[in-house]
């Protein structure tokens, strides 16, 4: 009788800015490919569908030891995940995630931002993280920072203006991300500065 | 963004991420719509809109019908095609997480019951039973956005 296949081992997901990836070790059969195929456990379908699961149709039967769960990790409760491997008609047991889920412990990572002197405005470009995310921005004028100021953005779009500048003067700027259904932030970005056009001794 | 709405219900605030809820049930409305063979009848609507009810109870009806949607529509509501049954899953998740949160202001008596609330919810259910259960719960996911176009 053929030996029965060994189960996926080494689940685990990588979750960064609210993109889930699963991940697991190969099972290597000589001269055999192997496939795989993921499922998924929410804990309403644990606690109120008799613990059924739901296949992940994109992960089906695939050679790759990578799935992207993102889309079905998709309410803040405790997700199980689960692989298993095929050759042919060969089956292994489930391999399980070790531990359950939940996306509000994903790791958030301050936006790349490009900050702008245009003339006498000061504006930022910041990375489209995904829907998920708004940024907070602080801008202030070099060594007061009394004066920071905050915007809160919701949409981005391509630029966003923060402030006019006072001539020749330096402003910095800082932003960190926030995702709203987990209400949780990221650390701030660096600080990055720039100097408005014109002369400070215009105003000697 | 994925907007969250935050949801005030007296003294009891409460944060949905209503965006997200009604993209996985736009995704399958019309799949859903569809294996409802009865259009002229309504669980949630009938005899009276949800509109009708006295702002006061709302809290208590929306916690009712969390509990509603979680303990008896969804589990009857698995179909042959796994991508619904995914969005389905999403949904009912999303809304097991917010009957938490909602069951955490009803603990803390700030969610009162009043008589319409508790009138209206027995109207629903009278319409659910109804039907057989595969109908009622399907009819009723295929009413979602009637109740998220309340709450909203």
């Amino acid at each position: 009788e053929e030996a029965l296949l060994p189960a996926p081992q080494n689940i685990s997901i990588l979750s960064t800015n609210m993109k889930h990836i699963l991940t697991w070790s190969p099972v290597i059969i000589q001269g055999e490919t192997v496939r795989y195929s993921v499922e998924f456990q929410g804990e309403y379908e644990r606690v109120y569908a008799s613990e059924s699961w739901i296949p992940i149709s994109e992960c089906s039967l695939i050679t790759a030891t990578v799935c992207n769960i993102t889309e079905d990790i998709s309410a803040s409760v405790a997700y199980n995940l689960r692989v298993r491997a095929d050759i042919g008609a060969r089956r292994s047991e489930w391999g399980t995630l070790k531990g359950l889920f939940n996306r509000n412990t994903t790791s958030l990572t301050p936006p790349v931002m490009k900050v702008i002197a245009d003339g006498y405005h000061l504006l930022v470009e910041l990375e489209d993280m995904g829907p998920a995310f708004q940024f907070r921005v602080l801008c202030w004028k070099k060594g007061q920072e009394r004066t920071m100021q905050q915007k809160v953005v919701k949409e981005v779009s391509s630029v966003v203006h923060l402030d006019t500048m006072e001539a020749g003067a330096e402003y910095c700027v800082k932003a960190q991300s926030y995702v709203e259904a987990i209400n949780r932030n990221s650390n701030f970005s660096q600080t990055q500065c720039v100097r408005a056009q014109g002369d400070t001794s215009m105003w000697l | 963004t994925a907007g969250n709405k935050i949801l005030h219900f007296g003294a009891c605030r409460v944060s949905m991420s209503m965006t997200e809820i009604r993209a996985g049930f736009t995704a399958i409305k019309a799949n859903i719509q569809a294996r409802d063979p009865i259009r002229t009848l309504s669980i949630l609507s009938y005899p009276h809109s949800l509109h009708k009810l006295n702002s006061s109870d709302r809290c208590c009806i929306t916690h009712h019908l969390f509990n509603f949607y979680v303990d008896k529509v969804f589990k009857h509501c698995k179909t042959e095609d796994s991508y619904v049954n995914r969005k389905i899953s999403s949904i009912a998740n999303s809304f097991l997480s917010m009957k938490r949160k909602l069951g955490q202001c009803h603990e803390q008596n700030q969610c009162v019951c009043g008589q319409e609330s508790s009138e209206k919810f027995k109207q629903i259910l009278a319409n659910y039973e109804g039907l057989n259960v595969t109908s009622a719960a399907m009819k009723s996911l295929g009413e979602l956005d009637i109740l998220l176009d309340w709450m909203e």
